[in-house]
């Protein structure tokens, strides 16, 4: 073999032809292949019009005229996988249909068993236009044991490839040295490693075949191929998914492609869906399933138009061009007709409750929104329980504008006090619901002390377990009365002591229990809790994290602040108005080898492989951790999550979600693959799993010793640079994983010290394993801008149309000045820092006060002012709180950078780079993992 | 047949009836992870037979002490201080809501208490044989 031609142009590709001896060019934007030596750069474009504009290349010479041996240019073999018939010349555009310009070709449309006589007329090395160029084509006759033989041939290639390093692409490995360096925070919003699949992995050539990071990520974008690789290169093998994530126009999301023909092809096997990375065979009749390689029967009406009645183009099927879809199920999918959503409110109406001004709020909440509750079949019920010493059931007669209320005092055997009326139609009762919900806070205005949430959850559940739906349940204070009743239980001195993972896990089993019995319902549970005392979120939240709900805090909640009037308004009208999927199961497949290990997440696991959850709400992470429990085989592993879900409006759905990454049998390979942030994701649900089942000592020990034993294993195996170093190397795409890990170790969810309420931690740990990587990342990395001499465009809109927001700081007081306003924002709060020697100008154009000493630290509602700088400051808050997936509304603190310490000391923990009581700086931190690193 | 044999007698009677609870444990936990069972069925299931299994095994230790068999007392005393210590500790009854993450440990636990009743079987049916020797000598 000669060596490898250097300098080619850019977007070029030398490939050795063992063949004719030669080297093949490859245009890589494109996939066209020419013999001589190109000249010209490429560059990527979607345009098919290139084709024609493009220098014709020189025809290969034309290896299928010798029928006698049957050897290909690596090149055209690769171009045949990648789309361009194996009996076409090499210059011919992979395109699929629909994402170029497709004006000139005629349309070729497949019918099964049609596909030999098509194909048969085309006679075999004839340079044909179009006709077969546009899509794969199939092989056929002699084609199967061709392709066996093409296939040894490109496993020669990829072998020669591995040896040579000039095939196969690899990732570029670029070492980073930490010491001393300030880490580039902006990097956090880089996308991660593509996976470099084969050129001809997919059967089309769409834009849309790997999955938005957003929806699904891996830890790794070239999966090991056994479990002892995987074992010695120290990295974690887990999924990060968000399946049931929104569709914001502000992050540009493209609706999910919905197949509506119901023509469900899968695999009779494995039960994975027909996908972009299947192959098809015999002519196209059958389907290669790419996870478990057993061959199916295409449907018969795949390839047919129902709505025109006409034969349609297979590789125009949104199955087989992207990776997120949405099936419309047919009623094999179904237990039961699809249920209605249907909502059950349980609100506390106890003394505290009544007079925090949470009942009212929440009242007329629910009033605003009745509107935007999912109801778009006039189905929706609905039911209110009102709760304290005794449950209040409300009768809401359809028709009537009269709301009756029903009190059962009796606690440890919950009836219904009626059988219709309490459980009712939502658009039928409408007048009784807005009569009930104008006067509830009114109707409990003598104190009742106590509260039996536990007998009113069973209740709701009594009510509604039939049909399944949602619990939202609303509470002030700690349950003490009926099933399910707490004690307060946050001993102060146990904080700090290893005892205190105890005050983290559920003091009572019951609402474990309960949660079982829900899960197996249908029924999900969210929780909003407003306490000034303790609440015990740590039991409380039990009953979300196993029906798929979401705990929500608002401590100290008083509705005479207005600002968190507005937070909790705009929370719960969220949550009221979120399209939400019912009687959902999540059932994650992959190629054979791969195992589902372990669940992180808010579900419950009904079996080794099958999550159960009886609402999916948006925009809620998973984690899952995969183990190899066999090598793997193939060069590509797929790796698929189907999420079966009832729409709010009545139609059973299932959402499949592929992903495909190549193997590699190299440490480097995985290094250079790996996802900073799906490692951190991963890393946050360990620890936190961790803290509870044993210490909070051993989380935090837990995220440094994985981070070393990579690091350790990064420099020994892949810098190969044994032995004691003054640096810490770590590979270009890991080098925030540290800094990520600083803030994690240093989160109120785990950080040491002896004064973070047992509340407080265990609602940040509920975050901290639910919200999706774009919440996740600020909630452990704050954002901090510097407002006071931020650039003029910053805080406008900018030529792209979007608000430019400035440059991201790093976390260190160090940026902090005197005089200057600074940003600080974590996803739940943002703090507005002014320096006590801030101009009165500055006061003035912002708070409209007169001067610094005017100005109160605390929530504060920033004024709109009649001048610029108000504006963009306004703009950049607005921008901030519209940023990030979830329901959440992130208070605005004004903190005074010379008063109220507890507010200050707050606003200065989320400068992580910083040292903090006895937690070390950014630097120490990175001393401590290299001197781990060194040791071994 | 004098109290000695009777005794071992019954504690081999015991044995066998925990190694058969216990093969059953691990029959089910293999069932769970082939999806046979759902983790609450499971869970039901076996709840009922962890505490008459901790029971049955306490009171047999009981007998030997109360026998004077110190050998086969010491033999069962730390299987019994475990139960105690996981009942003390409030976890000795299977979570439906954590199994898949504990499966693991609760297998071994399982095979563990197999080896040892099968153990404890032969030693009782030895000791049985030597009563009924002794005796008849
Ligand atoms: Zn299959």
């Amino acid at each position: 073999m000669s060596s490898e031609p250097l300098n080619l142009p850019q977007g070029w590709e030398a490939r050795w032809d063992a063949q004719s001896s030669a080297y093949i060019y490859i245009d890589q934007s494109t996939g066209q292949a020419q013999w001589e030596l190109p000249t010209q750069p490429s560059y990527p474009t979607s345009h098919h019009s290139t084709s024609s504009s493009a220098p014709a290349p020189a025809p290969a010479p034309a290896p299928v005229s010798r029928p006698g041996r049957r050897h290909y240019p690596t090149a055209q073999i690769q171009q045949m996988y990648a789309g361009g018939g194996y009996d076409q010349p090499p210059p011919v555009q992979p395109l699929a249909p629909g994402y170029g310009d497709q004006t000139h070709v005629a349309p070729q449309f497949f019918t099964p068993g049609m596909a030999d006589v098509q194909q048969a007329q085309i006679p075999q090395g004839q340079f044909q236009q179009p006709a077969y160029g546009q899509q794969p084509a199939y092989p056929q006759e002699k084609g199967v044991d061709q392709m066996t033989n093409q296939f040894q041939n490109m496993q020669m290639g990829y072998r020669a490839g591995a040896t040579y390093g000039d095939q196969k692409q690899l990732h570029s490995i670029q070492t980073v040295n930490l010491i001393g360096m300030q880490p580039d925070v902006r990097g956090l919003d880089s996308p991660p490693p593509a996976a470099l699949l084969a050129p001809n992995a997919a059967v089309t050539q769409s834009p849309h075949i790997q999955p938005d990071p957003s929806y699904q990520r891996c830890t790794l974008a070239a999966m090991p191929t056994t479990q002892s690789l995987l074992n010695k290169s120290k990295l974690p093998l887990a999924l990060v998914l968000a399946p049931y994530r929104s569709v914001r126009e502000v992050d540009d999301d493209m609706p999910v492609p919905v197949v509506e023909d119901s023509v469900i092809a899968r695999c009779r096997r494995c039960r994975a869906y027909i996908n972009p990375f299947v192959t098809f065979i015999e002519g196209g009749n059958r389907w290669k399933c790419c996870m478990c390689g057993l061959s199916n029967e295409v449907p018969q009406l795949f390839d047919w138009d129902q709505r025109e009645n006409k034969p349609a183009d297979r590789w125009g099927r949104k199955e087989l061009n992207h990776a997120v879809v949405e099936y419309i199920a047919p009623t094999e999918y179904m237990v039961r007709p699809p249920q209605p959503p249907v909502y059950a409110f349980v609100i506390d109406v106890s003394q505290s409750a009544v007079q925090s001004g949470m009942v009212a709020t929440a009242a007329r909440t629910i009033l605003e929104n009745l509107d935007n509750l999912p109801n778009a079949d006039k189905r929706t019920k609905i039911a209110i329980i009102a709760v304290s010493t005794s449950l209040h059931f409300m009768s809401l007669p359809p028709g009537s504008t009269e709301a009756s209320m029903l009190v059962v005092s009796d606690l440890t055997d919950v009836f219904l006090p009626k059988p219709v009326d309490l459980l009712v139609n939502l658009t039928e009762s409408r007048p009784a619901i807005e009569t009930l919900l104008g006067r509830l806070s009114d109707m409990f205005q003598e104190p009742q002390v106590g509260n039996a949430l536990g007998s009113a959850l069973q209740a709701a559940h009594q009510l509604i377990g039939k049909i399944g739906g949602k619990i939202i349940a609303l509470t002030s204070c700690l349950p003490s009365l009926g099933e399910g009743a707490l004690k307060a239980r946050d001993d102060p001195k146990l904080l700090g002591t290893s005892k205190e993972s105890s005050l983290l896990n559920a003091a009572s089993s019951w609402y474990k229990t309960f949660a079982i019995e829900c899960s197996k319902q249908q029924v999900a549970v969210d929780m909003f809790l407003f306490s000034a005392s303790y609440t015990d979120v740590a039991t409380l939240s039990c009953l979300p994290r196993y029906t798929a709900g979401q705990t929500y805090l608002y401590p100290g909640f008083n509705a005479s602040r207005s600002e968190d009037a507005i937070k909790f308004a705009t929370e719960f009208g969220r949550v009221l108005s979120m399209p939400i999927g019912l009687e959902a199961v999540i059932r994650v497949r992959a190629t054979r080898g791969i195992r589902l290990a372990a669940f992180h997440g808010n579900f419950f696991i009904r079996s080794t492989d099958l999550l159960a959850l009886p609402v999916v709400p948006m925009d809620q992470n998973y984690v899952i951790e995969l183990q190899l429990e066999d090598d793997v085989k193939a060069t590509t592993v797929v790796i698929q999550t189907a999420v079966l879900h009832t729409t709010c409006f009545g139609e059973r759905r299932i959402r499949v979600i592929t992903q495909a990454m190549p193997t590699t049998d190299s440490i480097a390979e995985m290094y250079g693959s790996a996802d900073q942030i799906a490692i951190a994701s991963y890393l946050v649900s360990k620890s936190v799993e961790k803290s509870m089942t044993s210490s909070l000592d051993d989380a935090r020990n837990l995220i440094i010793n994985k981070l070393s034993d990579m690091l350790t294993v990064f420099k020994n195996q892949v810098t190969s640079s044994a032995g004691a170093s003054a640096q810490l190397a770590v590979p270009d795409n890991l080098k925030l994983l540290p800094l990520l890990m600083c803030g994690l170790v240093k989160h109120v969810g785990l950080r040491e010290g002896v004064s973070i309420p047992p509340d407080l931690r265990s609602y940040a740990q509920a975050l901290l394993t639910t919200l999706p990587c774009q919440s996740l990342i600020p909630y452990i990395h704050p954002i901090f801008y510097s407002l006071h001499n931020m650039s003029p465009d910053a805080g406008t809109v900018g030529p792209d149309g979007h608000m430019v927001l400035p440059p991201a700081l790093n976390l260190t007081s160090e940026r902090l000045e005197r005089h200057g306003l600074f940003f600080i924002e974590d996803g739940q709060n943002m703090f507005l820092w002014v320096g006590h020697e801030a101009v009165p100008r500055l006061i003035q154009d912002v708070f409209d006060l007169p001067s610094y000493a005017e100005l109160t630290g605390g929530k504060y509602t920033l004024p709109v002012l009649d001048n610029p700088f108000n504006q963009r400051v306004n703009n950049i808050v607005a921008k901030t709180r519209e940023l990030r997936r979830g329901v959440y509304r992130q208070h605005l603190y004004v903190v005074k950078s010379d008063a109220e310490p507890a507010l200050r000391s707050w606003a200065l923990s989320c400068l992580i780079e910083d040292r903090m009581d006895k937690m070390g700086s950014y630097a120490q931190f990175l001393t401590q993992v290299k001197n781990k690193v060194s040791r071994v | 047949m004098g109290g000695e044999g009777w005794l071992f007698l019954f504690a081999v009677l015991m044995a066998a009836v925990l190694l058969f609870t216990m093969v059953f444990f691990i029959i089910m936990f293999s069932d769970l992870e082939c999806d046979y069972i759902n983790p609450i069925d499971l869970c039901n299931k076996l709840n009922q037979f962890v505490l008459p299994e901790m029971i049955a095994h306490a009171f047999l230790t009981l007998c030997f002490l109360l026998s004077g068999q110190f050998i086969a007392f010491l033999l069962n005393a730390p299987l019994v201080g475990y139960n105690v210590n996981k009942i003390m500790a409030k976890n000795h009854m299977y979570d439906a809501t954590e199994i898949f993450r504990t499966l693991s440990g609760h297998k071994k636990e399982s095979f563990i208490k197999l080896g040892f009743y099968l153990v404890s079987f032969f030693y009782y049916l030895y000791r049985m044989i030597l009563a009924l020797i002794s005796e008849s000598d």
